[in-house]
């Protein structure tokens, strides 16, 4: 029986890389955290519902270890930062909002080009167009690392970095061992504490999560 | 012995327990640092046993033609690795073994010097995997685990290097090894990339099939890189500066297998490379390494006849016979390249031999070298003198050395430079008047080379035996330990066996040449017996032991003719004539004086410098001069006109691709996503 049909994957990935767009044009902290836990609910359904398809336990844990990481132990941390540290609005980005667009069109096109095309011979659908959604997803969310100037919002392009590879590998029908998947959630979940204690580092020291902050170290 | 015990030792089981033995040895010696008797004694020891397997296996593997090979595979690359003795990498294994040896049985008394000094356990622990590295480096199959043992040979010797790490002129020659290995293992790395690249494999068995395919320029650069990174840890000029302060700065049983072998790993992978790996090349890389060679040889002896430090002269005679090697690789490249097959198996058995020649006669000088600086305190050839009376047996090994690095008959050196001599001629007549050319002046080269090579060692040998002590330190010095004798003795006894019996040597040698050359039979290559050596059309023919019973019949005929003549005469016993004046050891011939007219024909390549300072009476009037001194040296040529320019190039580059180091972490995920894009743009196309 297969439970992600290519209609349930379309809707899922489209929310993914659809989140992915609205995490460039919100201006407030919160609704950045927002955006990024619908996309890891979507990514979270995803994984739910390929484990019922191998029927394994070992599988179903890594995968709720993952959704509570996802779901609920980043957007905790992100929460807390944001109320400990008064960060209502991160509007501090090196492109405005039309360019910001006009780049993430043009990273679009890209994903549409020909030399793309071999890689979606990956598709194990037979859509195409969902793997160039997740494509897409990646290369917009390393966008928001090289556009947004805040740490919050480049922590949260990390993020949605890793939820458009996990799309990209379920779209191109890669599988991951519960081991691995469990690995890779562990490794996210160290990396979120690390972030959040730097940012608040960072936060005392320089009185900003302006990543430009940083340039001062340099001198 | 019998066949099957043969089998038993030339198998990978018995090369394992080698190895094992030496990380035995090594272990042992941290272990048992805080004793230097007990460490040191260990590691000899330990070094012995070791050695003693690795020779057994190795001949064993000669012997029966075996090819012990194992291999280790796993999904995650750096994990795969294969070993494969073939006769080759045998021979290998049988010259670093027997230097390893006698190096190893000459430590058990040399080490007493650093008793109380130095760690003793730490240079045991790196002796060891040294040892260990280099056999690894001969005999690992896969480009990515050379890599690694590669760097774990540079690591373990830089660290004895600046072993004696209280001496800040050490710690310099360390860090200048140190770069320039690394310079050196930057071009390997190239290569092995560009042979991956080519044949989508780490593997010397795949890439060896996958580059039969590839296009001859990336063949021609594949060659040009390997040539320079394996040239550097020869030695070869240009890129030999590391060499002359690194090799005297280690203990002299370290310098004797750095220089003995290290170097001549570098050698193994350039005809590994060029030879088994590469399909047959082009005639311009035999003329390139041709004119590499002439130009190593020659300028590494002229730089050795103006040198009076002992260790740094013997380093830059390294660079000569790696010069001379590389001639003989030369010619094995240029023949085939044209398919004169036999002519390039026998020019590869020149190569090889002079190769195993000089890793015996050079560890022997260096361990006599050592014995002599144990003795006096000190490495200037200018403050010894007439060690003759006074350490006998070190002066014989040392004149058996000379003599053979100096190409006398009828020891080893001889013979692989004749061998040389002959390939180099047949090359002088086999090409056309244009590719003539590089194998006449190379044959001008090593002429000129050899001649003063011995004149070097007649300055050597003369300045630190004979004549009168020019020190307290020389008059007083004493006979090396027994220990350091014997290994002394040991590689002579080599030297001389590897002279007389070159029929035999050459056979085997002959074998391996064949086994690496398209087309070359072991039978073609004429009589390689006990007595003759000769090609096939008899266009040369030598018989070492026959070369050796006319000089020993020369010298008993002209003994008994001296005899006869002054039989008559009566011993007088009378002070010589000296003028009316007390001779003193000033009176002596100095080393530098012996080096300066040599120095002075060749002033334009030496560059020769002289500095005078003048002390006067009267510093105002400077009519009457109280003490004159005068500095004499050579200009460095590679560091103002090589290295300077280079270094400012590389420095210039280096300011404009740091700008790109911004600081903004915006801008360097930035480069990641056009990295990535341009990776996509270029794989999926």
């Amino acid at each position: 029986m297969t439970f992600i049909t290519p209609q349930l994957l379309l809707v899922l990935t489209t929310t993914v890389f659809t989140s992915a767009i609205l995490l460039h044009l919100t201006k407030k902290n919160s609704s950045a955290v927002f955006y990024y836990v619908i996309q890891s609910a979507a990514i979270s359904s995803l994984l739910v519902i390929a484990s019922f398809e191998r029927i394994s336990i070992l599988l179903l844990i890594s995968i709720s270890a993952t959704v509570a990481v996802k779901l609920f132990i980043a957007p905790f941390f992100f929460f807390r930062l944001i109320k400990r540290h008064q960060l209502k609005f991160t509007v501090s980005t090196y492109l405005n909002t039309p360019l910001s667009l006009a780049a993430i069109a043009v990273l679009i096109a890209l994903v549409q080009a020909d030399f793309i095309k071999p890689l979606l011979l990956l598709t194990t659908s037979g859509q195409t167009f969902i793997l160039n959604l997740s494509l897409s997803t990646i290369l917009i969310s390393l966008f928001l690392i090289i556009n947004r100037k805040g740490a919050l919002s480049q922590m949260l392009g990390i993020l949605s970095l890793e939820n458009g590879i996990v799309s990209f590998a379920l779209s191109a029908g890669l599988e991951q061992s519960p081991g691995l998947q469990l690995g890779i959630t562990f490794n996210i979940f160290v990396w979120i504490i690390i972030a959040t204690v730097f940012s608040s580092m960072i936060f005392r020291k320089f009185g900003s999560m302006d990543v430009t902050a940083l340039n001062r170290l340099t001198e | 012995m019998q066949n099957h015990q043969f089998d038993l030792i030339a198998s990978p089981g018995f090369f394992i327990a080698t190895l094992l033995i030496y990380a035995g040895g090594a272990i042992g010696s941290l272990l048992l640092q805080n004793n230097d008797r007990r460490a040191a004694l260990w590691s000899t020891l330990a070094a012995i046993a070791g050695s003693i397997l690795g020779v057994s296996f190795a001949v064993a593997a000669l012997l029966r033609g075996i090819i012990p090979a194992f291999t280790s595979e796993s999904t995650f690359p750096l994990l795969s690795t294969s070993f494969y003795v073939d006769s080759l990498s045998a021979l290998f294994v049988l010259a670093i073994c027997l230097v390893a040896l006698c190096c190893s049985i000459y430590a058990l008394g040399y080490l007493r010097h650093y008793y109380a000094k130095y760690n003793i356990g730490l240079l045991g622990f790196f002796y060891h995997a040294f040892i260990a590295s280099m056999i690894l480096v001969v005999t690992v199959h896969n480009a990515l685990s050379f890599l690694i043992v590669w760097e774990l040979m540079s690591l373990a010797s830089f660290f004895l290097v600046i072993y004696e790490h209280r001496d800040s002129a050490n710690i310099r020659a360390g860090i200048l090894y140190f770069v320039m290995t690394h310079v050196g293992t930057a071009f390997v790395i190239f290569a092995f990339l560009l042979m991956y690249q080519a044949t989508g494999s780490f593997e010397f068995s795949a890439i060896r099939v996958g580059l039969d395919y590839a296009s001859p320029i990336l063949r021609g650069v594949i060659f040009l890189a390997a040539l320079i990174g394996f040239g550097t840890k020869a030695g070869m000029i240009p890129v030999h500066i590391w060499l002359p302060s690194a090799h005297p700065a280690a203990p002299s049983h370290v310098s004797a297998l750095m220089s003995g072998v290290m170097i001549k790993t570098g050698i193994y992978m350039l005809i590994r490379v060029s030879l088994d790996l590469l399909p047959p090349g082009e005639l311009w890389w035999g003329m390139t390494v041709l004119v590499a060679g002439s130009l190593s040889a020659l300028l590494g002896v002229l730089y050795a006849l103006s040198e009076h430090d002992l260790k740094k002269l013997l380093a830059y005679h390294s660079i000569e016979n790696i010069g001379i090697i590389l001639m003989g690789i030369g010619c094995t490249l240029a023949f085939s390249a044209t398919g004169h097959n036999t002519l390039a198996t026998f020019s590869l058995i020149a190569a090889l031999y002079h190769t195993i020649n000089h890793a015996t006669f050079k560890a022997l000088l260096f361990l006599g070298a050592g014995a002599v600086i144990s003795a006096t305190q000190t490495r200037n050839i200018e403050h010894y003198g007439g060690m003759i009376k006074t350490m006998p047996q070190t002066a014989l090994f040392f004149l058996i050395g000379s003599m053979a690095i100096s190409a006398l008959p009828p020891l080893n050196g001889f013979f692989s430079e004749w061998l040389t001599f002959q390939s180099l001629f047949r090359g002088a007549t086999s090409f056309d008047a244009f590719h003539d050319f590089p194998f006449i002046l190379t044959i001008g080269a090593l002429a000129l080379t050899s001649g003063l090579a011995a004149a070097c060692f007649v300055k050597v040998f003369g300045v630190t035996f004979l004549a009168r002590p020019r020190s307290t330190g020389a008059a007083q010095a004493k006979e090396a330990p027994f220990s350091m004798r014997m290994g002394m003795a040991g590689l002579a006894i080599i030297a001389i066996a590897l002279g007389l019996f070159a029929g035999p040597v050459s056979r085997v040698l002959g074998q391996i040449s064949a086994n690496l050359i398209p087309g070359g039979k072991a039978e073609s290559l004429g009589e390689l017996n006990l007595i003759t050596v000769s090609s096939p059309d008899k266009f040369y023919t030598i018989s070492m032991p026959a070369v050796f019973l006319s000089l020993l019949a020369a010298s008993i005929i002209l003994s008994l003719l001296v005899f006869l003549m002054t039989r008559s005469r009566r011993v007088r016993i009378a002070p010589t004539w000296d003028c009316g004046t007390d001779l003193t050891p000033r009176m002596e011939i100095t080393a530098t004086g012996f080096a300066r007219s040599i120095i002075t024909i060749f002033k334009g390549v030496l560059r020769p410098s002289r500095q005078t300072d003048i002390e006067y009476h009267d510093s105002r009037l400077r009519y009457f001069p109280k003490m004159e001194k005068v500095i004499l040296g050579q200009r460095d040529i590679y560091q103002p006109y090589f290295y300077q320019p280079l270094r400012e190039l590389i420095s210039k580059l280096a300011i404009q691709v740091k700008r790109i180091q911004s600081g903004k972490i915006n801008a360097y995920v930035l480069y990641i996503l056009l990295t990535l894009l341009g990776l996509l743009i270029y794989f999926l196309r």
